[in-house]
This record gives structure tokens, sequence and C-alpha cells, in this order.
């Protein structure tokens, strides 16, 4: 029996040295320490022997089985600290293969600084509103003091549903808006003074499509109507608008601007971002006219019922496809309603 | 339009500004100025020269040899091809190394054999005339060796105005008006204009041995002055000085007559016409409607023919001029004109307008007219030309008293301006004095009256732009200096603006598609080729159609976004056999003549080529359904899908039988017609859309998702195989199995759908579902589940089917 022993734990201790795997290790747990393993056969054979030895023999088989446990867990130690160190070696482990791509759509670019701008007005109290493309004579031209025989109500200007025969004159005619500032009339009948209320949406003109003509684009549309609001407001809003969309603050200057709507009406230039001494943005004059504007026409809040003697406001025009042209470098209005993947892609959602 | 600065500084003086200086005053307080250029910068480089000794040239007989010095220490020998050349004659020299207009350099060289150094130039070459059969003369006395521009007193800065910003300032268009403005804008003295004394009288309607003046349309010509003039002699060529200002302005000078009124146009910004009196007919002048089809030949040769709304002016027997665009061929002066008839008059702005645009024919004088002049100006032109006339050519006569009809007085207007709401509105801090001084300084009449004041508008403001009291405060307001004006902030808004609903569901949708489902935004345009009228087998009446389309034939107002993302795809197709696009885009529908319904629609168009399944899990229109159930959902909308029927009425791209209609049609999920393919060479592509109703969704977006504790007891997963007839919809047998398992059916999901082999050779398919049952108050027993799957396999059999597995 003890002969039997110690052959075991001569072949066990063995064993666990040579082994290299946590495989290898459980096989020789299993074989001499398991249920059916050879030391358990041992004590389970220890009644047979003559009752002195007993308590000799089964001290030795624990000692045995003790043994073998124990360079059973240094070994297990040691490979586990090896697989550690191996792992964290990070050999045979390539991070530089690519995943399998989660392409992920995209947010067209108008869309994109649209919505920015909302965000940005809405934190500034006001509302956002919408109005129809194809849009009354009565509310793109009358309400906005533009006078029935002005130029800009033509077919060479402006594009008409309504067919030039069938023309009144009376405000009753149909057209694709050239502007939004439509919205302006229907918001102040709507929601009456005072109001904030900025509009975005696309716009219409007789134009011939080139690099830098359109006859489809967009705008954003600006007004708030108040008591004792100015032209001091009026800039301020404007200055904050460019803040917004250009990501930092540029000088601005106001210059005189004619828009039948508005009175005064302004240009808004600001100091060309894009150089310090002239370049081709600016054409070499280090400021870029960015945004018409203006103290709303008191023709047009009465148009709209808010009367002019009591309320004041302002209206400013943001041309948001030129924004995003000078945002991202596009150098090609065409981009914008090509609805190419190759235009799409380079946005992301 | 071209502003000469040498020109204006005859009424104000800017001797002490740059160029620079005032074009920056004038963008900043008038209009927008685009350029400066700088006359004579193209023969910077050209200088008196003098001929010392000429020779014919040895090898070419229309050449000559010369020497010529130009203030430079050495003369230098210079061929020429001049008829004109001669020793002694001073010239306008080209030394080498200068530059000629047209990017011409000069450069040694060698011509038949002589050297030459230098061009001595014509006046064509110099940009100063046409004239190019010799060389310029200049006088004996001119100085060698000084620069050509100097010497000939040339040089000048010309701003370019915008004409855009320029558009509702009659008194703009002349130089005198930007001499105002200046003179206002820098406080300094404007000199008057220099006008003769004419005598005047109403012209009779009927000749009375002089010319008489009938005005038959009095609501297209307010005011029309006629004036004899004899030139005592023919007119020839206008004096130099006349001539360098037309043509730094852009004006070809023609002869003393052209270039008077031409002259005379560009400093006030009248226009007026010469008419030669030998050739104008009779002696009555008709101010009249053009009769349908008349023809006049215009001073450029052209026949225009004319209608009714056309305004004519006419003598005894026809048209003589188109009335404020140009005039007639038949009564044109020329180098033999000795007597002209002046006219000045005040046409209808839209009247000239109308004409000059359908004839295509935009003139000095039409552009002017169109804008609303100043009706007092128009008599003015005439003191003016007449004391230009005496000026240039002191012998000629005018015969007799000018003859007039209608008025040349201008609308009076008189406002009340309120100077502290002025400042207000300005945001700008101005004392009622200055608001007084500064009105007063363009003109205005003010009166301090009370608190108010009382602004008398003058002739050249008032025909047009300044009518109200808010037109004031910006005269106020852009003379003060809008660089005065500080940026104040709004104050902060008390009630909350609450997000709105329509733009948080876009903005939901729109990253749901960017995110899961890997589709891109995009913008269609409105318009459609009048060819998907055929395209969506609709009719024209169907769309809101454009009268003057932007591009032939693209008259169509789309109803939804399809079309145009149709049109997208196919532009992508051949390089991105597989892709996603949508658009927030909206919809009109025609109401007669009234405003067009519009309909905001959220539409998306899947284009893939080739498929691995017909339909069902793995097939293009699963996929399309998938999305916008998964849509649905995002918006939190319960709509279910409904079959459609066969007559229903769908939008022409959808599949008839491709087709899922979810909240009444307010989604659809569908193929694209196969006609529509076709039709854009789509054949292969396996397109599928979903088409959704903004306002429905929203309309259907009620509650929030409601939460429901979990089960705590385990659930059973099995799959479940089933046999059933092909033709049978997938949605019967769906809710069959839902009935039959019952409550502890808590999720049945098709994963297969086999439809080959001998149970397809039976009329029949395989259906493979996923199962999960489980009880809300225990965990299920075995027995539950085998009583699950035979319920499963009577309510197959009912259906025609069996359970295979």
């Amino acid at each position: 029996m003890r002969e039997r022993l110690e052959e075991l734990r001569g072949e066990g201790l063995a064993a666990v040295e040579s082994a290299s795997t946590e495989a290898d290790l459980r096989a020789i747990e299993v074989g001499l320490l398991g249920r059916k393993g050879d030391i358990t056969a041992a004590l389970k054979s220890l009644g047979k022997l003559p009752a002195e030895e007993r308590p000799l023999m089964g001290q030795l088989a624990n000692e045995v089985k003790a043994a073998i446990q124990a360079s059973l867990d240094a070994k297990r130690a040691t490979l586990d600290a090896a697989a550690l160190e191996a792992e964290l070696s990070g050999a045979g482990f390539d991070p530089t293969l690519p995943g399998p791509g989660l392409p992920g759509g995209g947010q067209h670019p108008i869309s994109a600084i649209t919505r920015e701008l909302e965000d940005l007005f809405l934190s500034m109290g006001f509302r956002i509103a919408d109005g129809p493309e194809v849009e009354l004579e009565a509310n793109n031209f009358d309400a906005l003091n533009i006078p029935s025989d002005h130029p800009a109500r033509e077919s060479h200007d402006t594009i008409w549903i309504t067919p030039e025969e069938a023309r009144k004159g009376d405000g009753s005619g149909v057209v694709l808006r050239t502007h939004t500032s439509p919205v302006q009339v229907r918001a102040l009948r709507e929601y009456g003074a005072p109001l904030r209320v900025v509009a975005p949406g696309r716009v219409f003109r007789q134009e011939t499509l080139d690099a830098t003509h359109e006859h489809t684009f967009h705008q954003m549309e600006g007004l708030v109507v108040d008591k004792g609001v100015g032209v001091g407001h009026m800039l301020h809003a404007m200055n904050t608008l460019i803040e917004g969309v250009m990501g930092r603050k540029l000088e601005t200057r106001l210059r005189p601007g004619f828009f039948p709507f508005v009175e005064p009406g302004f240009e808004l230039d600001a100091r060309c971002p894009f150089c310090q001494s002239g370049c081709s943005v600016c054409k070499g004059s280090r400021w870029i006219e960015l945004m018409p504007g203006g103290l709303v026409h008191p023709h047009v809040l009465e148009s709209a019922g808010v009367d002019p003697n009591e309320y004041s406001g302002f209206a400013f025009g943001l041309g948001l496809s030129r924004i995003v042209m000078l945002r991202y470098g596009i150098d090609d209005i065409r981009w914008f309603m090509s609805g190419s993947l190759d235009f799409l892609r380079q946005f992301p959602a | 339009m071209l502003i000469s600065l040498n020109w204006l500084n005859d009424y104000v003086d800017l001797s002490d500004l740059s160029a620079e200086r005032i074009a920056e005053l004038l963008s900043l307080h008038t209009a927008e100025v685009e350029g400066i250029e700088e006359v004579g910068a193209a023969i910077a480089d050209v200088v008196v020269g003098e001929v010392l000794e000429r020779a014919q040239h040895p090898n070419a007989d229309k050449l000559s040899v010369t020497r010529v010095a130009y203030g430079a220490d050495e003369t230098v020998g210079v061929v020429c091809g001049a008829p004109n050349v001669r020793a002694g004659l001073k010239i306008a020299f080209a030394p080498v190394g200068s530059k000629l207009p047209g990017d011409l350099k000069i450069k040694r060289a060698k011509l038949r054999g002589e050297e030459s150094c230098g061009m001595i130039c014509s006046e064509r070459e110099l940009e100063l005339s046409d004239e190019h059969g010799g060389i310029l003369e200049l006088p004996e006395d001119a100085p060698v060796g000084v620069p050509l521009v100097e010497y000939l007193g040339l040089k000048d800065f010309v701003l370019e105005l915008d004409n855009k910003s320029l558009t509702h300032r009659p008194d703009l268009w002349g130089h005198y008006g930007f001499a105002r403005e200046l003179a206002a804008i820098l406080g300094r003295e404007l000199k008057p204009l220099k006008l003769a004394q004419v005598e005047r009288e109403e012209a009779p309607a009927e000749p009375d041995g002089r010319f008489a003046i009938r005005i038959e349309d009095p609501e297209s010509c307010r005011f029309y002055a006629g004036l004899e003039v004899s030139l005592e002699g023919e007119p020839g060529p206008s004096p130099a000085w006349m001539q360098r200002r037309l043509r730094a302005v852009g004006q070809r000078p023609i002869d003393l007559l052209v270039d008077l009124t031409n002259y005379l146009l560009l400093e006030t910004g009248q226009p007026t016409h010469a008419f030669d009196r030998s050739k104008v007919r009779g002696d009555l002048i008709r101010v009249r409607r053009a009769e349908a089809g008349e023809k006049l030949t215009t001073l450029d040769d052209q026949e225009r023919s004319l209608h009714g709304e056309d305004l004519l002016i006419a003598d005894a027997e026809g048209g003589v001029a188109l009335a404020g665009v140009m005039g007639g061929a038949n009564s044109e002066v020329g180098p033999e004109t000795e007597t002209i008839l002046l006219e000045a008059a005040h046409f209808a702005p839209t009247r000239v307008r109308r004409t000059a645009h359908r004839l295509n024919l935009r003139t000095e004088a039409s552009s002017r007219f169109e804008k609303t002049l100043d009706p007092a100006g128009t008599w003015q032109a005439v003191e003016r030309f007449v004391a230009l006339l005496q000026e240039l050519r002191p012998d000629a006569r005018v015969l007799g008293p000018a003859r007039t009809a209608g008025s040349s007085a201008a609308d009076e207007v008189s406002l009340e301006l309120d100077p502290k709401r002025t400042a207000e509105l300005l945001g700008l801090p101005l004392a009622p004095e200055e608001v007084v001084d500064l009105l007063q300084r363009l003109g205005f009449g003010v009166e301090l009256d009370g608190a108010s004041l009382r602004v008398e508008v003058p002739s050249w403001r008032s025909s047009k732009d300044v009518r109200k009291p808010i037109d004031l405060v910006e005269e106020v307001g852009r003379l003060a200096g809008y660089h005065r004006i500080e940026a104040r902030p709004l104050a902060a808004p008390i009630e909350a603006i609450f997000a709105d609903p329509m733009r948080q569901l876009t903005r939901r949708l729109g990253a749901r598609l960017m995110g899961a489902h890997e589709a891109f935004e995009t913008q269609g345009y409105t318009f459609l080729h009048a060819d998907w009228v055929q395209h969506l087998s609709a009719a024209r009446g169907d769309f809101v159609i454009v009268d003057n389309p932007v591009q032939d034939q693209v008259d169509l107002v789309r109803q939804d976004s399809m079309p145009s993302l149709l049109d997208q795809a196919a532009g992508n197709w051949r390089a991105n056999p597989a892709g996603a696009l949508f658009e927030f885009g909206k919809g009109y529908f025609p109401q007669g003549d009234a405003l067009p319904t519009q309909r905001r629609w959220l539409s998306i168009l899947l284009w893939q080529r080739g498929e691995a399944k017909h339909h069902g899990p793995g097939s293009a229109f699963g996929r399309a359904r998938s999305l916008a159930e998964d849509l649905l959902r995002t918006a939190g909308v319960a709509w279910t899908a409904e079959t459609v029927e066969a007559a229903a009425s769908l939008p022409g791209w959808a599949h008839p039988a491709q087709i899922l209609a979810y909240g009444d049609g307010a989604m659809l999920v569908s193929a694209i017609h196969p006609r529509v393919r076709a039709a854009l060479d789509l054949s292969e592509a396996k397109l599928m859309a979903v088409r959704i109703d903004l306002e429905a969704l929203l309309a259907a977006q009620n509650q929030e998702a409601a939460f429901r504790a979990p089960s705590k007891f385990p659930a059973i997963k099995c799959d479940v195989a089933l046999a059933l007839p092909a033709e049978l919809p997938f949605a019967e047998v769906d809710a069959a199995l839902r009935q039959a398992g019952g409550k502890i059916l808590v999720n049945l999901q098709l994963f297969d759908v086999y439809e080959e082999g001998a149970l397809a050779e039976q009329g029949q398919r395989s259906l493979a579902f996923h199962a999960t049952l489980q009880a809300a108050d225990r965990t299920l027993s075995e027995k539950e589940e085998q009583k699950f799957l035979r319920k499963i396999g009577e309510a197959a059999e009912r259906l025609g089917g069996s359970l295979r597995s």
C-alpha cells in the first residue's frame, strides 16, 4: 500500500510538473483525486488493511493527496500568470483590423444648419413657424407692401401658378413663394403681437440654373414685434445668428438696403471669416454681405392687424443655402438638390 | 451705374477724399458701391513724346523709321506705320516695358530689319476713341516726358454702383443726385446746377403756326415739354472734356447732339430726346397708345411691332419715338441736323417698363423712367439742356418759348415726424435738433411744431420713396450713420415656448432613419417634368401646373416627394446598387383657382439590386415594411397593416399588388410600379417606397407607451413549422395562430418561408415561427406546452394545413 501511494505521489508530481495546460491539470486532478481517481481508490481500500496500519496509511494517503493538490494549485497559478502575461503582452492581437462597418445615414446639410438655428432661436424665446411653398399673391406681395405693378411680381422674376391672362391684380393669384417673408404675415395673423418667430423654408425664383444660381433655395425668416423694438435689437439678433451659424463672433456693420416690406432697410455685412487681407469669397473687400433686414414696414403690421402706432418690429432674412455653402465650402449650389449620395455621404447624421 | 468722381467734383468738393473713402461713405450711407476703377490706369505708362526724325523704312513702303524723344536720357528708334507720322510731331508714346490696354506689353522688336523700341499710339490703341486712321497728334506745346494721362487730364475714378440698391431712389440715377448725397453726408455745400432761363407756354391742342402737343393718354404721360432749337450750323463733335466724361462712364461719344442729351441724362437722371425738326412731319406732337400691329423702326434699325399697351410719340403722320424707350429712325438727328425739337417728358413707369421688357429693349432712358422720376426734374432738364448748349455753342438759338402739356408740378408731400419715436426706432440717441439738421441737409423742409416736426419732402424724393413718416426715419438713420447703433438684446421672454410637436416628431423620425436605417436625408425639386403625368398614369388636371416654368416642360408641382426621390435614385443607381433616401417634403393638390391643398409628407425610397426572397423576411418589401413599422414605434403610433383593395385609389408610383396601408392609407408601404421603373430605366432595381402623411401621424400620436412589469416566471421558447395552403395570406394565419395560442403566447415571430419542393407541388408552403410562451402567475408545465402545440396543430388543420414539427 505504501509503495502504491508513494508511486502515485511520484507519478502525480511528475505529471503536474510536465503539464502545460489547464486541461492537462484537470486530467491529472480527475485521474488521481477525482471520485474514481487512483488515490481515492486507494483510500477506499484502507478498510482491507489490518487495523493498526489503517491510521498510518490513511495519514500517508492524505499527505499524498495534499501534496498533489498543492502542486496542482501551484502549477495552476504559474499557468494563469503566464496566460495573463501572454494576453497582456498583446501578441497575436491586431487592434488595427477594421470592424464590420456601421455606415449610418446622413442629414442634408441645409437641414442640419436649419435645426441648429431653430434651437438657437428657441433658446431666445422664438417660435418656429411654417408656411406653404405655394402661396397667395396677397401674402407674398400685397401684404408685404410690394405694389401691384412691382417688377418682382412679373413672370421673369416670379414663378406663377395662375396663368398670366387670369391674374386679376387683386392678390387672388397663386405663386410659388419668392421668399419666406409671407410667413411674417401668417404668423402675425395667427399669434398676434408681441411675437418672436423664425420661419425656415424653401423659396422659388425664376433663375437659370448654374453654379451660383438656383430657382429653388432656402431662407430663414426672422420676425420680432413688440413695444419699443428698434434697430439695436435687430442688430443684436443678427449678430447672435451669425455667431450661431459661423461658430464665432464676427465684426458686423449695417448698410442701407432696400426691401419694400421694411423701412428702414439694411444689409448686414460681416468681417470675412476666411481671410485677413481679402480673398475670393469677400472679393477683396474683407466684408461679406450676409443678411438683409429692417424694421417691419407699418403697412405689413397693418395688413396683419397689428397697430403700428403701438407696436414696432424688425425682420431679417437669412439665405440658408448661401450660408451652408460658406460654412462647408460648397462651390456649386446645384449639389443641394442633386440627391447625389457622393454629396450626401459627406454630412453626418 | 457708373459715377465719375471728377464729375461729382463739379457740384461738391471731394478733392480731399480718396476714391476708397468716397465709395465707403456711399456704401454706408446711401447705396452699395461694387467697385472702383481708375480711369486711364490701362495707359498709365504712356508718355508725351516727340518725333525728332522720320525716314522712309528701307524695306517697307508703308513704314517709317523714326527717332523719338520721350523724356528719357536717350532717344530711341521706332518703326511706325501711321501715315501722319512726321518730324516735330508730339505724340503719345509707349516705351519698351510699358503696357497698353488689352494686356499688350511693349517689347523691343525688329520690324523688317529695323530696330523698334516702343510704340507710337493711335487713339484706339489708347482706348480714347475708335480713331485709328493715324497716330494721336498732340499740341505742339505738349511737354515731352509727362505721363499722357496727366497731360490730357484723364485722371479720374469711376465708382460702380449696384443698380439693385438704387431701384427705390429715382433721384440717384444721375451724378447730381450722388453729389447731393455726398454733400449731405459730409455736411458740405452742394453747388447748384447751372440752368438757363427758358420761357414756356401751354401748348395748344391744334397747330397754330407753331407745333401743338396733344397728350391723349394722360395716365401714361403726366407732362410733355417741347423746345425748338436752331444750332446755327451742323452739330459736329462734342468738346473733348465732355467726350472724356462720357467715356469714363462707359458711353461712346457720337456727336454734339447725342452727347449732349446723354450727358444731361447722366448728370440729372432725366432722359430727353432730340428729334431732327425737319424730319418731324407737320406741327402736331401726339402722345398716344400705339395701334395693334403698328410698326416703328427704332434708332437701332430694328422694326418693332407694337401693340395697344405701348405708348408712342407720333407726329402728324405716325410714330416718331417709342415713348421713354427709344427714338424712331425716321426722325433721328444726324450730321446735317440744324434744328431740333427737344423732348422732355414724364412717362408712367410701369408702361415704359412693360414695353421695354416686352421688346427686350432696356435703354438708359427706360431704366430711368421705370423708377418714377421727379416731374419737376423734367422741366429742369430743359433749362439745363439750354445752359449746356449755350456753353458749347454760343450761337445756338432757342426758337420761341418751350411748349408744354400737362403739369410738371411734383406731388406735395408733407409729413409729421416724432423725433423721440425716431430715435427709439433707430436705437440712436438723437436730439430733435440733430434730426432737423440731418433732414435739412438732404433738402427736406423742416419746421419744429411742438414736440413733432413738420417735414416738406422735396420734389426729387416725393415721387416715390418718401411718402410716410417711417421713410423719414430711414433718412435720419442713414445720414446719422448706422455705425452709431449699438446692439441691444431683447428683453427676456416670460412665457415658455413649448416645443412644436411636429418638429419633435420629424426630428425623431429623421434621427431614426439616419441612425438605424442608414438612410440619407435629401431635398428634391418641387417641380416635375410633364412626362411624370404618363409615368404616374395620372391626368394633368391632377396636378398644380406652373404657368411659367423655369425649364421647358418642367411644369408640374409635385403631389409628394416620391417622383423626386425616384429621379434621384435613378441618378445614383449605377454607382450605388443599394441605397436609401428620404425627404420631409411638401406636396400640393389643385383646388380650382384657390390656394392648392398642401400635404406634408415623409417619403422614403429604398433600392437594391436583386433580392434573396420575393416576399417575407429577407425580401426588399419585408425590409421596407419593418422600417415603416419601426417608424410607427418611434412615433408612438399604433397603426396596423391592412391590405389594399384592388380598386383603391393609390399614388401612381404605387404597385397595386405589392402594397400595405396603415392608418387608413396615411402610411403606405409599397413596391414601385413597374411602369415607373421602366420609365426611369430602373427595371433591374428593387425599389420600395414608404410614404407617411405627417399630419395624420401627428394626430394619431396619442399616448406614451405604458409600462407593464415583466413576468417573474420563466418563458418557454419553441419553434413551430406549419404546412399551409400557399395562397392563404400570412395575416390570416398569424391571426388564427395567435387566437389558438391564447394568453400564454406572448410572442410569435415568423422566421422562414419555404415555398419550394414537394410541398409547393401540393399547393402548400411551410411557415416557421419562433414562439415564446409565458404566464404572469406561474411557471408553465410541460403539459401546457404540449397543449399549446396541439392547439396550433388544430388551427393549422382548420386552415387546410398541418403541423410539421
